[in-house]
C-alpha cells in the first residue's frame, strides 16, 4: 500500500526579512532566540520549526502564523 | 559551521583515532592495547565549542532535536553491536568446547562499544547537519 507523502511546511521568511528593511539572518535569530544556522535551514525549507518558534517568528514580522507558514500538501 | 557540528566532528575524529590506534596496537600489546581508548577523554574537548558566549544563542531547538536523534542512533548502534558480538562469542564458546569467553575480549568489547557509541553519534550529527545545509 503506497504511503501518503509527508506534507512540507513552506515559509516566506526570506521575503519578509527583505521587506523588513533588510533585516539580517543574525538579527532575526537574535530576536527569536535561535542560531543563525537555524534561520538558514528554515529559509531553505529544510527544517520544520516548533510551534513556539513559528509563533515567535510570525510575531516578529507582525503577521499571523499562517501568513508566514503554509502547509504544502 | 555550527557549534554542535564542531563538537560532533570532535567526537567522530577522536573515536575513529582511538579505535584505529587500539586495533593497530593489538598485535603488539595484546589486551593492553585497550589503553589507547584513554584517548576517548579528548571527546570532552567538544564542550569547548558549546560553552556559553555572552547573550548569543549557542544551542537552540534544532540542535537539541538533532542531538537527541543522534544520541538515540549512537546508543542503539552500540547496544546492537554488544548484543550481536556477545551472542556470537558465547555461541562460539559453547560449541567450540572452550566454555568461556576471555575477560580480555570482554574488556575490548566494552571499550569498543563506548567508542562506537560516540563515533556513530558524531557521524549521525554531522550527516543530519549536512543534509539540512544541502537542502538549503
Amino acid at each position: 500500500m503506497p504511503r501518503k507523502k509527508e506534507p512540507t511546511l513552506r515559509n516566506c521568511i526570506r521575503d519578509l526579512r527583505s521587506a523588513n528593511s533588510g533585516m539580517t539572518q543574525q538579527e532575526l535569530a537574535d530576536r527569536v532566540g535561535v542560531t543563525r544556522q537555524t534561520i538558514v535551514a528554515l529559509e531553505g525549507q529544510a527544517y520544520t520549526p516548533s510551534l513556539t518558534l513559528a509563533l515567535r517568528i510570525a510575531r516578529t514580522f507582525k503577521k499571523s502564523a499562517e501568513q508566514v507558514f503554509q502547509l504544502d500538501e | 559551521m555550527n557549534a554542535m557540528e564542531k563538537a560532533a566532528w570532535t567526537e567522530l575524529s577522536v573515536s575513529v583515532v582511538a579505535v584505529a590506534l587500539a586495533t593497530a596496537l593489538t598485535p603488539w600489546l595484546g589486551s593492553r592495547a585497550t589503553s589507547a581508548f584513554a584517548l576517548m577523554a579528548l571527546v570532552m574537548l567538544g564542550y569547548f565549542f558549546i560553552r556559553p558566549r555572552g547573550n548569543r544563542v549557542v544551542i537552540d531547538e534544532r540542535d537539541r532535536e538533532i542531538a537527541a536523534r543522534a544520541t538515540s542512533i549512537g546508543v542503539g548502534t552500540a547496544w546492537m553491536m554488544v548484543f550481536v558480538v556477545l551472542a556470537l562469542a558465547t555461541t562460539w564458546a559453547s560449541y567450540s568446547g572452550a566454555h568461556a569467553v576471555s575477560t580480555g575480549f570482554l574488556n575490548w568489547l566494552i571499550w569498543m562499544q563506548f567508542a562506537v557509541c560516540f563515533g556513530v553519534r558524531g557521524l549521525a550529527t554531522v550527516v543530519m547537519y549536512r543534509r539540512q545545509q544541502h537542502a538549503a
